[in-house]
């Protein structure tokens, strides 16, 4: 009786150590690396200058050309004319597909108007 | 102006840019397909996110002076990038991981000091050399990496030290598997030459499944090296997949059964310009796979230019066969001495559903009702009928996909179709999917 008592004793404090030590090894703190790459710089960019008004300016629409998407952009050239109308508003369709570039247009589009709407997507 | 779904990513991707106060106009979404009288009336309405008149509010946009801000130059804020990450538990390290979005939701290993230096020991490059630049898409920014940090998310993935020249390989070609686009695009790596023995990788029973730690950790890691390296997969800024695809989580990683060619019939890598001898990884980009054995009184070979003919999905002018060794031999016996040689005969006998072709060639559609000749000949077989044009010729429509991608290496084949040969050889099983080739890397300049 009194050995099985020692015994059960000595497997109570022996779970009591085992949990205690499992509980500081999960407190241990290590130290690991940061996973992430390296972002590029961000240099910003002014904006554009504002004129107070668009009358007798030139606005370009510029169509993207995400498939399906023209009844919008024919829609949206049809309201402003209609709603601005001393605006002379240009609709164009930027080169080649929505994801290239087209550096003569934002050219042309830098010397002959006085800003631009870009769209549109999905 | 976009659409009012795409607002996180258009007001980061104006942030990256440089342009932080970007006057941007929403509209509904989606406007595809949306009729005149409905995209008139929501020019007529307001931006549905501010509220505003959708005109008046463009209008004002070219117009609203400037704040002092938005005239400034300089530089934006980017998040600082210590080299190690502040001493904490496991637990909460592993927790941490998940939150910032560095894993692939499940756990990973954690990134020690120990592990890392180990993983660094199996190549020769300096753990500071540069490896690449990745970015999500073509209008996202670029991240940058190097041999170490290559390291970490190896050792994240559960990849063994000897893996490591071929996840620098993979990494070296800043592919991301994790490609911002609608369509949930999938990659595909292939592992040929001595390496794939060397490391363990299965080309047997089960090749492309989750059967073994080189096959399934080493295509992990291109996805952690995509998100964490190149700056990809984050949901609505940096990955727009609409439904995502589950073959992202290990992106289809598995070695070419060289062993179980044909005679005759090369190893990818050989076909791509390398010896027998070099270790090489080949990326394809797609979109899915479909797994098939059919029991039929036709031959393998026509059944799979049978299933060509008729497949479809986003990526419709491209292919790659995955041929288990014995539907291989098969397709040999029957007269095809090589993987061009069946290739070629496929794009050449393989035509286009009319609905798939009419639908894509409105102007062929409108001069075949005109009765321009071959056009109304095909079309008077009916709009469902096959239409005798393969979408699998180089030199007739450009695949889509890759002009959505890394550039392509040099691949002058006369055919947009790739046949790999892999598996255990339990059944006459192949898979065909719309994986299109984008390159290659040499492993042993990682060595």
């Amino acid at each position: 009786m009194k050995s099985s008592v020692v015994c059960i004793v000595a497997v109570l404090i022996a779970a009591a150590f085992a949990a205690s030590y499992g509980s500081a090894a999960d407190e241990a703190k290590i130290v690991v690396f940061n996973p992430r790459g390296i972002q590029p710089e961000i240099r910003k960019i002014p904006m554009g200058t504002r004129q107070p008004t668009l009358d007798g300016k030139t606005v370009y629409i510029v169509d993207t050309k995400y498939p399906n998407t023209k009844p919008f952009v024919l829609e949206l050239f049809a309201a402003l004319k209609a709603k601005y109308p001393k605006t002379d508003w240009v609709l164009r369709d930027k080169y080649a597909g929505y994801m290239d570039d087209d550096p003569k247009l934002w050219a042309e589009i830098k010397q002959k108007a006085a800003g631009a709407i870009v769209l549109l997507g999905h | 102006m976009i659409t009012q779904r795409f607002k996180e990513l258009v007001t980061t991707i104006s942030y990256k840019k440089g342009i932080p106060n970007m006057r941007i106009t929403y509209t509904p979404h989606p406007i595809t397909d949306r009729p005149a009288e409905l995209c008139r009336k929501y020019v007529a309405g307001n931006d549905p996110l501010s509220g505003q008149p959708m005109l008046e509010q463009i209008y004002a946009g070219l117009t609203k002076p400037l704040s002092e801000e938005d005239r400034k130059a300089g530089f934006l804020k980017r998040d600082p990038r210590p080299r190690l990450l502040p001493a904490d538990t496991p637990d909460r390290l592993m927790e941490y991981f998940h939150e910032q979005g560095f894993t692939d939701g499940n756990p990973i290993i954690l990134p020690t000091e120990r592990k890392v230096a180990e993983m660094l020991k199996a190549t020769s490059r300096k753990p500071d050399e540069w490896v690449g630049q990745m970015r999500p898409s073509p209008p996202h920014e670029a991240w940058y990496y190097t041999v170490e940090m290559v390291a970490v998310n190896a050792v994240m993935a559960g990849a063994k030290p000897e893996y490591f020249p071929t996840i620098l390989a993979i990494a070296s070609k800043g592919v991301t598997s994790l490609f911002s686009s609608t369509s949930s695009f999938a990659r595909m790596v292939v592992v040929n030459g001595p390496v794939v023995g060397e490391i363990g990788m299965n080309t047997g029973i089960g090749a492309m499944g989750p059967f073994a730690r080189a096959n399934s950790s080493i295509g992990r890691c291109w996805t952690l090296i995509s998100k964490n390296l190149g700056g990809s997969g984050k949901p609505g800024e940096t990955f727009l997949g609409s439904q995502g695809n589950p073959l992202s989580y290990n992106n289809l990683c598995f070695p070419e059964t060289e062993d179980g060619l044909p005679p005759g019939w090369t190893p990818l890598h050989v076909q791509k310009g390398f010896k027998k001898s070099d270790s090489v990884v080949s990326i394809f980009s797609g979109w899915s796979m479909n797994d098939i054995a059919w029991y039929s009184p036709l031959p393998n070979h026509e059944v799979i230019r049978g299933w060509l003919e008729h497949f479809f999905s986003f990526g419709t002018s491209q292919a790659t066969l995955v041929l288990d060794p014995i539907v291989a031999a098969d397709v040999a016996a029957n007269g095809f001495p090589s993987k061009e040689a069946y290739a070629k005969w496929l794009a050449e006998k393989t035509g286009t559903p009319g609905w798939l072709y009419w639908s894509q060639n409105q102007n062929r559609l409108k001069e075949a009702k005109a009765g321009v000749e071959p056009y109304a000949s095909w079309l008077k077989q009916g709009e469902g009928a096959v239409v005798p044009v393969s979408r699998f010729n180089r030199g007739g429509r450009i695949t889509r996909n890759t002009a959505f991608m890394a550039s392509k290496d040099n691949n002058e084949t006369q055919t947009s179709i790739e046949i790999v040969v892999t598996g255990g050889g339990t059944n006459t099983f192949w898979s065909g999917g719309d994986f299109g080739y984008v390159g290659s890397a040499s492993v042993d300049q990682w060595r």
